[in-house]
């Protein structure tokens, strides 16, 4: 099916308002065409996740439309041998060639198995189309990208607690916002430009920030404390805070506890709810010594603490077993760990404590809510260890227990709430999230695990949202987890796998295990030269995408606001041969004979109301498809002219429900997870049918600090003494931006970008100073960088920032430049996973030397 | 007479370069030429360590030493605002006013390449003009923009608004000014100041926080 790749206007001097897709965030601008030419990019003063504002990224984009070395044409590979810096031989070869290829190697592998198809991308607008192609292909191989190197356990806290994908801060109305782990305001995380003038605004209005990291990021210069924390470590102070909150200063919101969480449920001595023995329901014990089902309206006022004996059954509210858990979470102990000082654990916790302001209310229009301005936000920073899924829990604790979710103040979910979608309850009471928002796997209720069938293993991670770290194990060895059938086809795009993923080396030996692969590319990147067929891609300026393109689970402005769907549209056609990939895929599909199949699809998949559903057999191009989406979400009168003066449609404001969900929930939040119990039984099962050695410590019910390999092993090689740390820098996303020539030029005058960090001490230590090379040597790989002496990064630390470090052999402005970070990390297995989550480990100890 | 000012909050100031890349975008400066920056300095010791980020730009001087030391009348003083500017057709680039910025805002042009490395990117857009090679550059205050009562494009893109471009002298406000605000209670009322008083230049760009 082809597709208009082209402006819907080409006059000379025009604003075409679209969507930006130079990091995730879908922020609203306008591309300034001149002469058939872009030359300016605006943020959209009417879209509100940018307000008129873009940042450094966004608006420097433009250029790669001109970079020289952009792809024209179709290519193929003239080496059949693949690995690091292998030269592929490229020849050019035309679309007809190359589609031809392509069409008779998935013929093949549809007839044998259709699963041997793997499908690798990280462009969220085009989801829909892959997912309807895979799905009718017969493959469920779906976006392997590294979204989970971020946010699988990180994810999973919001999803359980928020029944939110993702979390932010009420910056209107905080007075005392953590930030754990991530940089939210720099400019480095969801909706950024939002989110960084309304901390500003919150700052100036002297609301307190606080930011724990191993590093003094631009988040922590902007912060009244920068908490420094040894990597991988911050589970413990989670613990200790938690313990210091509830057993020392006995400071926590009992009315919230016992309305919107598993508080009151009593547990039994097998751990588990005890349960009405009729309706089955978990018990309470309610004020007058008597056991009631949680949601027997003859509850009156449920107990938290105490014992009891329920028909001869043992028991103990939630509550009392995990205070009585913490008790040993000292924040001695936690100083140890963590090195953070024993006087700022106790401070922080009772200065949070206090700003929370347990038990105040506001009005807000007409509506009596809780007000608890203090939060805490947290992201990979912290979360993205070994003990993941407890760390970033142990984290959203601290807010749940000052009562602070999705409250006025306190910390919120991105729209756990909205115009057709809300998260339930389940039998239990407890939340489930939307399906809307969740997207993928719900991390409760927890499915059955089984032997996997998906190279992602997925299977294996019943209470995980995301598993795609693990596609790279999946992969390279299929039988070990009883996966009939070897990767045999990768169609990838937009996700450069061998820069972003842990352990090169793995990822490297994991594409070349791949017999076929095709790469939609703007340039070759590392990943590409994996490729044998290579397609000129378009960028994202140069396409139109399914609607809305901010799907409202991550990229729709949480709190109070307007509900505002974005559209993107092509400014400029793409150069050469080029072609948006999305369209390719319907062509591709055309080929196969899975178009009619693909659009059916479609029509229950992609948002489609009746009177707008595709007749399946003619079908429609991706422009046409987003008519109809927009049809039906905004009403049957949309056509593109509600597109030229901005791409921003607004439906109508949020009611008190959508913006502060959660005095209007009945479903509660866990601060037991007595879920784990039977799930990690019924992995057992599984792993054990497998003969798979796995990782079960995580599934308790109550919190737990997990050590990280490079903690529990560190005696075994105490020359490795340092932690290898990352952060993210805010005019760099990804390797994406890497290769702008504009940018470039601020990252080379920028000392925190292509050097490696290390505290003053302890370079005077090793003899190191600034502009030395250095031979940097983790237990996963070696790697070299040139020395910043700096007082601004943990002296047990060396941090390298962003993904650099790139070897692309196309690559002419960043190449060599800086450090890859993920170089030094292992690969998954089940030493550096976190089982819950599927979240890879990022912490790994090195030796540095000077070179020469 | 001076009209037009900045002042630049650094309390709001989070470092993430969006001014740099916008101010690059508006004049196609050559490469290696940045016309605003954010300085970064280190403070303290470790853990009371911080960072902080100072955005500089030329100070659009009301006595500046660039002008007075221009042999060719190619740096002036614009007779309507005062916005500091170097007319290129007069401009022999002979660096006298470099050496006389204290500010380091003055820039050779040696070679005017934008864009890609080697090559000459023309992203020149109706209103604004390169700089051509063999003259010196600078921050025009985008005098293209407040002619037309917008604001410059590094305050328009910043994402924390810690930039404001405003009226530092009421009495010359004229209607295409009606969106610019009144700078001086900002100055006043925030105790604002401005960098290196000792060289008595009076420049019109100010800090806060």
């Amino acid at each position: 099916m082809p597709d208009e790749a082209k402006p819907l206007s080409k006059t000379d001097d025009a604003w075409v308002p679209s969507v930006c897709m130079g990091c995730y965030n879908c922020c609203g601008i306008r591309i300034h065409r001149i002469n058939g030419k872009v030359v300016d990019i605006e943020g959209d003063p009417e879209s509100p996740n940018s307000r008129g504002h873009i940042c450094a990224k966004g608006k420097a984009r433009f250029l790669d439309l001109y970079d020289p070395k952009r792809l024209l044409k179709p290519m193929k590979r003239g080496n059949p041998e693949k690995g690091l810096g292998v030269d592929p031989q490229w020849t050019e070869i035309t679309w007809d060639e190359a589609l031809d290829t392509i069409t008779a190697r998935l013929t093949k592998v549809r007839e044998e198995d259709p699963r041997k198809l793997v499908i690798a991308h990280f462009d969220m607008p085009g989801y829909g189309i892959s997912k309807a192609f895979g799905a009718a292909f017969g493959t469920p191989n779906l976006h392997w990208n590294r979204a989970d190197y971020c946010g699988a356990a990180p994810h999973v806290a919001n999803l359980l607690l928020n029944g939110s994908f993702n979390g932010e801060l009420d910056f209107e109305r905080s007075n005392y916002m953590v930030l754990w782990g991530t940089q939210l305001g720099a400019i480095v995380e969801t909706i950024p430009l939002h989110a960084a003038n309304k901390m500003a605004e919150a700052r100036a209005r002297g609301a307190k920030l606080v930011v724990i990291d191993p590093f003094c990021t631009n988040a922590a210069a902007k912060a009244d404390e920068w908490v420094p924390i040894l990597p991988g470590t911050d589970g413990a102070l989670a613990l200790a805070m938690l313990n210091v909150m509830i057993n020392e200063l006995g400071q926590y919101d009992r009315v919230f506890l016992k309305s919107s969480t598993n508080a009151t449920y009593l547990i039994g001595e097998d751990g588990r709810y005890l349960r009405h023995l009729v309706s089955g329901k978990p018990l309470v014990l309610d004020a007058d010594g008597e056991a009631k089902p949680f949601d027997d309206p003859a509850v009156s006022d449920p107990v938290l603490e105490g014992n009891c004996t329920v028909d001869g059954r043992p028991g103990k509210p939630a509550f009392e077993c995990l205070k009585e858990h913490l008790a040993k979470f000292t924040p001695e102990d936690a100083s140890k760990i963590t090195t953070v000082p024993v006087e700022t654990i106790r401070r922080i916790t009772a200065e949070f404590c206090e700003a929370a302001s347990i038990g105040a209310t506001v009005d807000i229009d007409g509506h009596q809510l809780p007000l608890r301005p203090a939060g805490i936000h947290f992201k990979r920073g912290s979360g993205a260890h070994k003990g993941g899924t407890h760390t970033s829990v142990s984290i959203h604790l601290l807010n749940l227990m000052v009562g602070n979710l999705d409250v006025p103040g306190g910390q919120r979910g991105v729209n756990p709430v909205g115009p057709f979608w809300a998260p339930e309850a389940d039998e239990d009471g407890m939340l489930v999230p939307a399906q809307h928002i969740a997207k993928y796997n719900k991390p409760y209720p927890a499915r059955d695990p089984k032997t996997p069938e998906t190279l992602d293993l997925n299977e294996l991670f019943p209470t995980a949202l995301f598993t795609r770290g693990m596609f790279a194990w999946g992969i390279r060895e299929p039988e070990r987890f009883g996966i009939p059938y070897e990767a045999e086809v990768l169609l990838h795009c937009r996700t450069n796998l061998m820069m972003n993923s842990h352990n090169p080396e793995t990822m490297a030996a994991t594409l070349a295990k791949i017999p076929f692969q095709v790469s939609f590319a703007t340039f070759v990147d590392e990943t590409t030269e994996f490729a044998d067929i290579v397609l000129p891609d378009s960028h994202d300026y140069e396409r139109w995408d399914q609607f809305p393109v901010n799907d409202p689970y991550a990229f729709i402005t949480p709190g109070p606001g307007e509900w505002y769907w974005l559209m993107r549209q092509p400014a400029v056609e793409p150069p050469g041969e080029a072609k948006p990939w999305t369209n390719v895929y319907l062509e591709i599909a055309e080929r196969l004979g899975l178009l009619e199949e693909l659009y059916t699809i479609g029509n229950d998949s992609w948002g489609l109301s009746e009177k707008h559903k595709l007749d399946p057999t003619v079908g429609a191009s991706v422009k046409e498809i987003a008519l109809r989406q927009a049809k039906s979400l905004l009403g049957d009168d949309f056509t593109f002219d509600r597109i030229q003066e901005t791409a921003c449609m607004i439906t109508r404001e949020k009611t008190i429900e959508e913006a502060y969900p959660r005095p209007f929930l009945t479903a509660r939040a866990p601060i037991y997870m007595e879920h784990l119990i039977d799930a990690g039984e019924h992995v057992r099962a599984v792993t054990e049918k497998l003969g798979l050695e796995w990782d079960f410590a995580p599934y308790t019910p109550l919190l737990n600090y997990f050590p990280c390999h490079a903690h529990s092993h560190s005696h075994e090689a105490p020359d490795f003494d340092l932690f290898v740390v990352n952060f993210k820098i805010p005019f760099i996303t990804f390797s994406v931006t890497v290769e702008n020539l504009w940018i470039n030029e601020i990252a080379r005058g920028n000392p925190y970008t292509f050097n490696v960090m290390i505290n003053r001490i302890t370079a005077e230590k090793k003899g190191l100073r600034d502009g030395d090379r250095i031979r940097i040597e983790s237990h996963f790989a070696d790697g070299e960088g040139t020395v910043k002496v700096t007082e601004l990064i943990h002296p047990d630390c060396i941090g390298i920032p962003g993904t650099l470090g790139h070897w692309a052999r196309a690559y002419n402005v960043s190449k060599y430049q800086g450090t890859s970070f993920n170089n030094f990390l292992p690969a998954p297995s089940v030493e550096f996973i976190d089982t819950l989550s599927g979240q890879t480990d990022s912490c790994a100890r090195v030796r540095v030397t000077k070179i020469g | 007479m001076s009209k037009y000012g900045m002042v630049i909050d650094l309390d709001r100031c989070n470092g993430c370069n969006a001014c740099v890349i916008a101010c690059k975008v508006e004049h196609n400066t050559a490469n290696g030429i940045h016309f605003t920056k954010i300085l970064e300095r280190e403070v303290g010791t470790y853990p009371n360590a911080n960072r902080q980020f100072v955005p500089v730009l030329c100070n659009h001087c009301e006595d500046a030493p660039c002008v007075e030391v221009c042999p060719t009348k190619a740096s002036y003083s614009r007779e309507k605002d005062g916005i500091v500017l170097v007319d290129w057709d007069k401009c022999i680039g002979c660096g006298a006013c470099v050496l006389a910025c204290p500010y380091d805002q003055r820039f050779q042009v040696k070679d005017e390449s934008t864009g890609f490395l080697g090559s000459l990117v023309d992203f020149i857009k109706a209103d604004t003009k390169r700089a051509p090679s063999g003259v010196i550059a600078k921050c025009d205050f985008c005098y293209h923009r407040v002619d037309e009562g917008r604001a410059p494009a590094c305050v328009e893109t910043c994402p924390t608004d810690a930039r404001m471009f405003g009226l530092v002298d009421e009495a010359l406000r004229t209607e295409t000014d009606k969106e610019f605000p009144a700078l001086d209670r900002v100055v006043s009322r925030n105790n604002a100041f401005s960098l290196l008083p000792d060289k008595n230049t009076r420049p019109n760009v100010y800090y806060i926080g």
